[in-house]
C-alpha cells in the first residue's frame, strides 16, 4: 500500500500560492460539471454557460462590471481585516447600513441638485458601514467576544432594518403601497460612465480603491502593522503594535469600504431602497478576499471570476433551467477548495518509501 | 563483548545540506559517551536516528553486535533505548504519575506503576512525590520525570540531548551522580552537550562532530576545553576582549519597584524589582527558568505596560507608561527570549524584519512610508557585520537556522547603537563562534557608554561576560553585586530559592 506524508516546506512554494487559486476554479469546473450531470441536468453545458458565456458574449461584459465592482470594495477591505486575523464576517451588514446611511442623504436632499449629495453619500455610506463595524470591534477589545459570531449577526439585524424603514418612514408616497423608498434625485444617482450602457462610475472607482489598497499594503506602515499582527501577533506586539487598535482599524477599514459599496450599490443599480436591496454582496466577498490570495491586485481577478459565476449563473437559469441556487453551489465549492489547497502552500506531499515503512513493527 | 551501539558511515542527506556524512563511532556497555559539535553540526539528526525518528539514507547501525533498523521510537524503546530531550512533553496540569502513564507505551495499572516509579526514584535518588502536579515543579524537577519515564523501561542506552541546559549547579551535580550509577550499572549514555567542562567531568569518550563529519573521538579528561573546543568549530577560539579596570559612567537605566500583574495561570510575575545600570555596565540576571524572566524582559521592553511612570527611568526619565516604539525612540532596545514569533516573524524577509523594531530609531518611515531600501541596506549590514548565513536581506526569517536567527536578531538591535540594551538568551542554541562573536559586540556596545542588562540561565555565559549579577527566583531579584563576589555554589543558592527550601521541608 502507498502511503503518503505531509512534510513542510523550508520556505512556502510562491507556485502554490498562486497556482492553488487557478487550480480551485478548474476543479469548481470539473466537479460542477460532474454535479450536475448527476443530478440530471447538462453539466457541461452548465459550466460552459456559468463561466465562459459571460466572457465570450460582449453583452454580458456589462454585467460582469457592475457586479465585481461592489465585490471588489468589498473584498479589499476584508482583505486588508483578515490580513491581520481579524475576521469580519459581516461585510453584508456594514454594506446594508452603508446604503441606509446613503439612502437617508438622498432622502434629505431629494428634490435638491448639486455635486455635492453624490459625495456627501459616499461619506455617509463609508461612516455608516464604519459605525456598524465597530460594535463588534468594541465588543471585541473591550469584552473579548468573538468578532465573527457578533459580525455575523449583526447583518440579520440590519436586513430588519431595511424592512422597517421602507414600510415606515421611508415608505415612497407615490409607490402604491409598495415597500421601497422614493426614487432618488438625478443628483443622487451614479452616472453612467459609458452612455448607452448600465456601466456606472462605481466600477473605476472599484479599481481606484484596490491600487490604493495594494499601495498602502505593500507600502505603508499601516500595512506592514496588519501584515505583522496577523503573521506573528507576539512579534507584532514586541514591534509596538497594539492588538486592540489593530483590531478597531481593520473593523473600520473592511466596514467603512463595505459602507461605500453599499452606497454605490443604492446610488447605482438600484437608485432607491428596496427591501431585495440585500444581494449577499457581502458574503460573496469573502470568498473573493481569500481567492485573491488577500492581496488587492489578486482581489481584482478574483471579483471578476466570481462576477462571472453570478452572471453566468443567471445565463444558465434561462437557457438550461440551472436553479438559481448553483451559482451558489459553484462558488462554496470553490472557496472550499481553495481553502483545502491552501495547505500545500506550507507543506508538500511525500511518498513514504514502503522499505522504511515495512520496519514498523 | 559486543559493542552496545555501533554506527558504521552513517549518512544522511536533507535538501541542500548533508546533515551526517558517513559517520561511525562506538557506544560500550556502560560508558558515557559525549557527542559534541556546534549547532548544525549534525548531532540532532543522529540521535534522531539512533532513536528511530529518522532513517538513514545509507550506512548500519549495529546494537549488542546485531545489525537492526530502527523504524520508529517505539521500536528503539523496545530494543532498550532511552532519550530525554532538551524541551520536556509533559502535561502541565497534570501529576506526575499521569504524565509518566501518559507516556508508557504499555497498559500498566496506576498503583503499579507508582511503585515501580517509586522503586525507580529510590534506586537513583530522585526525589520526586508523583502526586504533585508539573506546574508545581521546577525545571529540575520536570527534568527528572522525563529520566523516570525513560528508566522504567530498564534501557540499555540513555540519550540525554543538553540535559544541563536548564539546571542550577546543584542539579546538575544531583544529575550526574545519577548518571554515574546508571553507568556503572552497565547502561551505557550517550551525553550531548556543548558545555566542555561538564563532559570533562563525566564523559568517558567524547566524538566530536563538525559540518555533519566525525572530526575526532577522544578522552575529553586527556583534553582541555579549549582543545575540544577547538576541534569542534575548526578553528582557534576567541576571548572576549575586555577592558580591564573599566570605569562605569552615570546611572542609565534605574528599575525601582517594578512589579508585573501575573498574566497567565503558569505565569510569573515580577515581584518589587529594583537595580541600577551605570553607562557602561553589563547587569546579568541569573536564575532558572520561568521565575519570572520573561515578565521582566517584557515589562522593560514595554510589552507588559505597568502604572508607575517613575518604575523605570532611562537618563533620569520615566518611562513606564510607555510602549515599546516610545522607549526604543528614548533608546531602549529589547531582545525577547523566543527568536520565532517574537523577536522575529518567521514568515516576513529580513528587510521586513528590521522594519519591526528599527523603523523610528533609523528613520525608515517617512510619512507613514515605509523606505524600503533603508531598511534593505541596514539589513545588509547586519548580514555582513555579524556574519549571518544568510542569501541577503530578502531571505525570509524563518529560512534562517535558529543560530543564524539570533545572528540577526542581536546584530539588528546592537547597530542601533542603543543607550540601553536588554537581552533574554543572547546565544541560546548559537555555536561556540556566533556567541563569542555575540559576546564580544555586547561588550563593545558597553565600552562605547551603553547600559546592558543580559538574562540568561546560562551562569559561564553570565560570568564571562557581566559586571555585575543579580540572581532572579520566583519574581524577586537579589541585590545586585560585582560579579566577582559571586561563588558558583552561592548563585546556585540563590537560584535554587524557594524551590530549594520547598525540597527539604
Amino acid at each position: 500500500m502507498m502511503r503518503f506524508r505531509l512534510e513542510k516546506r523550508p520556505e512556502p512554494s510562491k507556485l502554490m500560492l498562486y497556482g492553488t487559486p487557478v487550480a480551485a476554479v478548474v476543479l469548481t469546473m470539473i466537479l460542477g460539471c460532474l454535479l450536475f450531470s448527476a443530478i440530471g441536468y447538462n453539466g457541461l453545458r452548465a459550466v460552459q454557460e456559468i463561466f465562459f458565456t459571460p466572457l465570450t458574449n460582449p453583452y454580458k461584459w456589462q454585467d460582469l462590471g457592475i457586479k465585481a465592482a461592489p465585490l471588489i470594495i468589498i473584498g479589499t477591505g476584508l482583505s486588508v481585516a483578515y490580513r491581520a486575523n481579524v475576521w469580519n464576517i459581516g461585510a453584508e451588514g456594514q454594506y446594508i447600513i452603508g446604503a441606509l446611511a446613503a439612502t437617508s442623504i438622498a432622502l434629505l436632499t431629494w428634490g435638491m441638485s448639486g455635486w455635492w449629495i453624490l459625495p456627501l453619500m459616499a461619506i455617509a455610506g463609508m461612516l455608516g458601514g464604519m459605525a456598524y463595524a465597530s460594535i463588534p470591534a468594541f465588543l471585541k477589545t473591550r469584552l473579548n467576544v468573538n468578532e465573527i459570531l457578533t459580525s455575523l449577526m449583526l447583518t440579520y439585524a440590519s436586513v430588519q432594518l431595511i424592512y422597517y424603514l421602507i414600510r415606515g418612514p421611508w415608505k415612497d408616497p407615490m409607490g402604491i403601497g409598495f415597500p421601497q423608498s422614493r426614487l432618488f434625485s438625478e443628483a443622487a444617482r451614479l452616472p453612467n460612465i459609458i452612455p448607452g450602457t448600465i456601466v456606472h462610475l462605481g466600477v473605476p472607482i472599484a479599481v481606484i480603491v484596490a491600487l490604493i489598497a495594494w499601495f498602502v499594503m505593500s507600502k505603508t506602515v499601516f500595512g506592514y502593522r496588519m501584515r505583522v499582527v496577523g503573521a506573528a501577533p507576539h512579534a507584532a506586539r514586541y514591534g509596538g503594535f497594539s492588538e486592540n487598535k489593530t483590531i478597531w482599524l481593520a473593523m473600520l477599514v473592511s466596514g467603512g469600504l463595505a459602507g461605500l459599496a453599499g452606497m454605490l450599490e443604492v446610488a447605482g443599480p438600484f437608485q432607491r431602497m428596496v427591501p431585495g436591496f440585500p444581494t449577499n454582496y457581502g458574503f460573496t466577498a469573502i470568498i473573493v478576499a481569500f481567492l485573491g490570495r488577500l492581496n488587492p491586485l489578486g482581489v481584482i481577478v478574483a471579483g471578476v471570476v466570481l462576477a462571472i459565476t453570478f452572471v453566468g449563473g443567471q445565463v444558465a437559469q434561462t437557457t438550461i433551467g440551472l436553479p438559481d441556487e448553483a451559482t451558489g453551489i459553484f462558488q462554496a465549492m470553490m472557496l472550499f477548495l481553495l481553502l483545502a489547497g491552501d495547505i500545500l502552500v506550507r507543506y508538500r506531499i511525500r511518498r513514504i518509501s514502503p522499505e522504511a515503512s515495512a520496519g514498523a513493527a | 563483548m559486543p559493542n552496545r551501539l555501533e554506527l558504521t558511515g552513517i549518512t544522511k542527506q536533507f535538501p541542500g545540506v548533508l546533515a551526517n556524512d558517513h559517520v561511525s563511532f562506538a557506544v560500550k556497555p556502560g560508558e558515557i559517551h559525549a557527542l559534541l559539535g556546534e549547532n548544525g553540526a549534525g548531532k540532532s539528526t543522529l540521535v534522531k536516528m539512533i532513536y528511530g525518528i529518522m532513517q538513514p539514507d545509507a550506512g548500519e547501525i549495529r546494537w549488542n553486535g546485531e545489525p537492526v533498523v530502527v523504524a520508529n521510537p517505539k521500536a528503539a524503546r523496545k530494543l532498550g533505548i532511552g532519550m530525554v530531550f532538551q524541551h520536556f512533553s509533559l502535561f502541565e496540569a497534570l501529576t506526575v504519575l499521569e504524565n509518566i502513564a501518559l507516556g508508557m507505551d504499555a497498559k500498566i495499572p496506576s498503583r503499579e506503576l507508582e511503585s515501580r516509579i517509586r522503586e525507580v526514584m529510590e534506586t537513583y535518588g530522585l526525589a520526586l512525590d508523583p502526586h504533585r502536579t508539573v506546574a508545581t515543579l521546577s525545571v529540575g524537577e520536570r527534568q527528572r520525570i522525563e529520566i523516570v519515564r525513560a528508566l522504567l523501561l530498564n534501557p540499555q542506552l540513555l540519550i540525554m540531548d543538553e540535559p544541563t541546559s536548564v539546571l542550577t549547579p546543584q542539579e546538575v551535580e544531583q544529575l550526574f551522580t545519577v548518571l554515574r550509577k546508571l553507568a556503572a550499572e552497565g547502561c551505557s549514555i550517550l551525553y550531548i552537550s556543548h558545555k566542555l567542562h561538564e563532559i570533562k567531568a563525566l564523559c568517558d569518550t567524547a566524538t566530536i562532530l563538525r559540518g555533519g563529519k566525525l572530526v575526532d573521538t577522544c578522552d575529553p579528561k586527556q583534553e582541555t576545553s579549549r582543545s575540544m573546543a577547538e576541534k569542534m568549530i575548526g578553528a582557534g577560539l576567541k576571548d572576549i576582549v575586555k577592558a580591564e579596570g573599566r570605569t562605569f559612567g552615570p546611572p542609565k537605566l534605574v528599575v525601582n519597584k517594578l512589579s508585573t500583574i501575573k498574566t497567565g495561570h503558569f505565569d510569573v510575575a515580577v515581584d518589587n524589582v529594583s537595580f541600577t545600570v551605570r553607562a557602561g555596565e553589563i547587569l546579568g540576571v541569573a536564575g532558572v527558568a520561568g521565575n519570572g524572566q520573561n515578565a521582566l524582559l517584557d515589562a522593560l521592553s514595554g510589552e507588559l505596560i505597568g502604572d508607575d511612570r517613575e518604575a523605570i527611568t532611562i537618563d533620569g526619565f520615566g518611562i513606564g507608561l510607555m510602549n515599546t516604539t516610545e522607549r526604543r525612540r528614548r533608546g531602549l532596545c529589547a531582545v525577547p527570549e523566543e527568536r520565532n514569533g517574537h523577536a522575529a516573524v518567521g514568515d516576513f524577509s529580513l528587510s521586513d524584519n528590521s522594519v519591526l523594531t528599527a523603523r523610528d530609531r533609523l528613520g525608515m518611515v517617512v510619512l507613514g512610508l515605509i523606505n524600503s531600501g533603508a531598511a534593505k541596506t541596514y539589513t545588509g549590514k547586519v548580514i555582513a557585520d555579524f556574519a549571518v548565513k544568510a542569501l541577503g536581506p530578502a531571505s525570509t526569517a524563518g529560512s534562517l537556522s535558529g543560530g543564524n536567527l539570533q545572528k540577526y536578531i542581536m546584530g539588528r538591535e546592537i547597530l542601533q547603537k542603543p543607550t540601553v540594551l536588554v537581552v533574554s538568551q543572547p546565544t541560546w542554541g548559537v555555536d561556540a563562534g556566533a556567541a563569542a562573536a555575540i559576546h564580544q559586540a555586547l561588550v563593545d556596545l558597553a565600552a562605547a557608554g551603553s547600559a546592558i542588562v543580559v538574562i540568561s540561565q546560562d551562569l559561564d555565559e553570565l560570568r564571562a561576560l557581566c559586571d555585575t549579577l543579580a540572581v532572579i527566583n520566583m519574581g524577586r531579584l537579589s541585590a545586585a553585586r560585582p560579579v566577582k563576589e559571586f561563588s558558583v555554589e552561592e548563585i546556585g543558592l540563590l537560584m535554587g530559592g524557594v524551590h530549594g527550601s520547598m525540597e527539604t521541608a
